[in-house]
């Protein structure tokens, strides 16, 4: 009677998830990227682990932009089947942390293989204490399932300027789970109990118990269109750093829900020109209201502003002292602070473009040069003085705008190595160094 | 026959000896009289530092010099407090007051209470050596013990390993041998020079977790560095003005680097020395010179500039080279334009307020100290050359309020309550009237930081 019973118990748990749930493990993936990385004065090829899913007949992987990135060399797909197929990068968005690869379906038709593909759910209807699960695989423990609660539905995250890396923006908030995340779920979906997809995890905390965060499906599946498209986002740029006014509209002699502060306006950018400063309170945007009380409220209006086409003029009520303003900016390009990157092998260099996002945020005056990434140690570089951080603005007699100047400069070096006199700044100070063979 | 022969030859010798230098402890005994040791401590907004350093009677008046290093260069001289000075083997202590920094040796000048001064005899009462030490000879000095071993005085000896230019002439011994501050003399008692900050030492250190990490060791109570004293003897005269060390020249260029031997090769200027200029302040005296970014200097007054090791030395010796002038005097430099060679006169002018003097205020309610935005703070913050506006943080209390709200030390405060800040004495104004206000519940700082400015909302009470 007893292993009857523990039978039965077996089964009725298995019962219990639904067949939507099991559908979806059909369609979580293993991701094995290796991608070039230009840290120390060398091209080298490193390796990683995430985890993505399935949307779509055709072997569209969703997954995140900090798993696979445009340096990935090779990505590998592990089916739910355990068999691997290779896939390439068909779009990237590291704004949101989201990137789409697709698989190889020439192999899959050739070697027969079979996967599911998940199903979307409403991640805005979330509530917090819903029951969701995430999958995939935390330090490279295939198939991993872990289940929790939605801990916030609406989690804003601060703009974090200190990485070295690509951005991540604030157009959107966060899901917050207590579902176990570590290290190599990034990419997984949170679904809820019938499977349906409704985040893709992307951060823990290292050092908490539980504290796990997801992007909403929502944002997914905006993003999605235009990766399968055009491999990328094209958004609009102010140069605005919004602020909740929260507690701060009597100071400002506003009432409650009337506005957003303007917490810093980046150096040059659209906004700066049009006259706008930290202190000014917008009160519309385009015509329209804004209320940035809560800091929860300021990813949707850095949002409206991202999603108007590049070059629109946006109209600013802003509210400075006793007067009402009007300015209006016309918005760029949205860029990455990461330029373009490079290893010169023989002089033990690696450098990347100064974008005008870098040049903004470091008060150089203009976009010329390259920055130090790293130098090995012995190779001419590093004899030659140079170090992490440099920007590297002349080499011989020749102004560094692009970085295609600085590779044929050492292209005509390898043919026929000669010294090479470079002029670097190291924070303002310019010094002259000598690369020698 | 034989032992005859020695006595007689040790008898021919002793009186020689004795003629040449008394016993060693004697003429240990005697300059004695010329180190002191100093206390004092420096005031901050919540907390006192208590300082002891060593110093070197200089004259008659009680003057006492102490190395550059001995104070912090953003110390304020009203932030220096209750000067003592302690003879060596002594309980007992004479006030002194603090007479300012000398900008060209970098020395602090002290001087002893006049009541006090009997007994102290100028380091310049011992005769000067004639010649430079030479390679291995011998130099003694006197160290210090600290305070609760009433300030001890001992004997050290080293040989001289090395003399170098940096830019002036230094010898470096094989190890310690005199407090830093302190003279140190050759075997006949001569003044060798004045033993100066001892230099950092590369250690690994092992450990149960860290296997052979470097680390740089700095020994802060004895050094095998002394200053010759044909670099300390015609500089002792230069006895602050004033408390802030002014007169001080003024040329108005930043961030000075030193030309690389192999960019001088490559530059077709082999076996010379120069310095790169990387930025020009406007409206500054280098400015109205002609003088231009990325021009290299290659001498000043007709004289090349010298070839240092390390390379960085000859940008403090061009720093000296100014330094030595007053504010109205003209340096003429030879310059390296691209490839054409120029000849640019500078009229130094007077060296825009330092940190040191800057007029600044603690706001105990509020949690920080704002001090007046000078000259080189606008260079920092690329702002217009000349400008007044906002104030600068220059401490900000642990925990306090504003500290709460984000402010740092540094941070440029642009706006108090809205209001654009202009001038100092209006931030004062302002920042008193809200520090006054027990009501008031918070209030609004608009504040850059690296080129990015931010609304902090501060929180009172």
């Amino acid at each position: 009677v007893g292993a009857l019973g523990l039978l039965l118990l077996t089964q009725a748990a298995g019962a219990a998830m639904s067949g939507g749930f099991n559908r979806l493990l059909e369609a979580v993936v293993r991701i094995d990227v290796r991608e070039v990385e230009f840290a120390d004065g060398a091209k080298r090829i490193s390796g990683g682990i995430g985890s993505g899913v399935i949307i779509s007949a055709d072997g569209l992987v969703l997954t995140n932009a900090h798993v696979a990135s445009p340096q990935a060399v090779e990505i590998q797909v592990t089916l739910a089947n355990l068999e691997c197929v290779s896939a390439r990068l068909v779009g990237w968005d590291h704004w949101t942390d989201l990137a789409l690869l697709r698989i190889d379906a020439d192999e899959v038709k050739r070697r027969g293989l079979k996967f599911a593909h998940a199903e979307f759910g409403d991640s805005d209807a979330l509530f917090p204490g819903e029951t969701v699960y995430a999958v995939g695989t935390p330090y490279g423990l295939t198939r991993t399932v872990t289940r929790g609660i939605i801990s916030n539905n609406n989690r804003y995250f601060e703009p974090d300027r200190s990485l070295n890396g690509y951005e991540t923006g604030t157009f959107n908030t966060w899901l917050q789970t207590d579902a176990a995340i570590n290290p190599g779920n990034s990419g997984g979906p949170l679904v809820d109990e019938s499977g349906r997809v409704v985040g893709i995890n992307a951060r823990g905390y290292i050092v908490s118990d539980n504290l796990g965060f997801a992007i909403p499906a929502s944002v997914a599946q905006r993003v999605i269109p235009g990766l399968v498209k055009a491999g990328g986002i094209v958004r609009s740029y102010a140069g605005i750093g919004f602020r909740e006014l929260q507690d701060l509209e009597r100071f400002y002699s506003l009432s409650a829900n009337t506005g957003v502060l303007v917490g810093n306006v980046d150096v040059g950018s659209p906004a700066a020109k049009a006259g706008l400063r930290a202190g000014d309170v917008v009160l519309t945007l385009n015509g329209r209201k804004v209320d940035g009380r809560f800091p929860e409220q300021l990813p949707p209006i850095q949002q409206t502003i991202a999603s108007l086409p590049v070059g629109s003029t946006i109209r600013l009520g802003v509210k400075r002292g006793d007067q009402v303003v009007e300015l209006s900016a016309v918005t760029e390009k949205l860029e990455s602070r990461v330029g373009e990157e490079w290893a010169f092998e023989k002089w033990g260099l690696t450098v990347r473009k100064v974008s005008r996002a870098y040049a903004r945020e470091n008060q150089l005056t203009d976009e010329t040069g390259v920055v130090v990434l790293g130098v090995q140690p012995g190779y001419p570089a590093a004899e030659a003085g140079l170090a992490r951080g440099d920007i590297i603005t002349k080499v011989g007699n020749k102004t560094i705008t692009e970085l295609a100047q600085l590779k044929a400069l050492y292209e005509a070096y390898e043919a026929r190595p000669e010294p090479q006199l470079v002029e670097a700044q190291r924070s303002r100070r310019i010094s002259l160094y000598v690369i020698k063979p | 026959m034989k032992l005859l022969r020695r006595t007689l030859l040790a008898l021919f010798l002793l009186p020689l000896a004795a003629a040449a230098a008394a016993p060693v402890a004697d003429m240990f005994n005697e300059r004695l009289k010329s180190v002191v040791a100093i206390e004092f401590f420096i005031q901050a907004e919540t907390e006192r530092q208590p300082v002891t350093v060593l110093g070197t009677v200089i004259d008659e008046k009680g003057t006492v010099i102490l190395p550059g290093a001995a104070i912090l260069p953003g110390v304020a001289p009203g932030q220096l407090k209750d000067f003592k000075v302690y003879r060596p083997g002594s309980t007992e202590s004479a006030p002194a007051v603090y007479l300012g920094q000398d900008a060209f040796t970098g020395w602090h000048f002290v001087r002893v209470d006049e009541k006090s001064r009997a007994g102290l005899v100028p380091v310049t009462h011992w005769a000067a050596a004639k010649t430079d030490p030479a390679m291995g000879e011998e130099l003694w000095g006197i160290g210090l013990r600290n305070k609760d071993e009433d300030f001890q005085a001992y004997f050290m000896s080293s040989r001289v390993a090395v003399t170098m230019k940096l830019p002036q002439k230094t010898v470096i011994l094989g190890s310690d041998v005199a407090g830093p501050g302190l003279p140190a003399f050759n075997a006949a008692g001569e003044l060798a020079g004045i033993a100066q900050t001892s230099f950092g030492q590369n250690f690994l250190l092992f450990s149960r977790n860290q296997h052979g990490n470097p680390i740089v060791l700095v020994n802060v109570e004895e050094s095998s560095v002394v200053l010759l004293t044909s670099e300390v003897l015609p500089y002792l005269g230069r006895i602050p003005q004033s408390v802030t060390g002014r007169p001080i020249a003024w040329f108005g260029a930043y961030g000075l680097q030193p030309m690389d031997p192999e960019v001088a090769k490559l530059l077709k200027l082999e076996n010379q020395s120069g310095v790169v200029v990387s930025d020009i302040m406007k409206s500054s005296p280098a400015d109205q010179a002609g003088l231009q970014e990325r021009d290299i200097v290659l001498a000043i007054d007709g004289q090349p500039l010298p070839r240092l090791k390390p390379d960085r030395v000859v940008v403090s010796y061009f720093g000296q080279e100014i330094l030595r002038h007053l504010p109205g005097d003209v340096v003429a430099l030879s310059v390296l334009r691209g490839t054409a060679r120029v000849e640019v006169k500078v009229k130094l002018g007077d060296e825009p307020k330092l940190v040191r003097e800057a007029d600044r205020r603690y706001f105990e309610r509020l949690g920080f100290t704002a001090r007046e935005f000078l000259y080189n703070d606008g260079i920092m913050h690329r702002a217009s050359p000349g400008t007044t506006d906002g104030i600068m943080v220059h401490f900000v209390k642990p925990g306090g309020a504003v500290a709460t709200a984000g402010l740092r030390p540094d941070d440029w405060v642009r706006e108090i309550d809205g209001t654009p800040i202009k001038t100092y004495a209006q931030a004062m104004d302002l920042l008193a009237a809200i520090e006054a206000d027990k009501n008031r519940a918070e209030f609004v700082l608009l504040v850059s930081h690296g080129g990015e400015t931010q609304v902090l909302r501060v929180k009172l009470n």
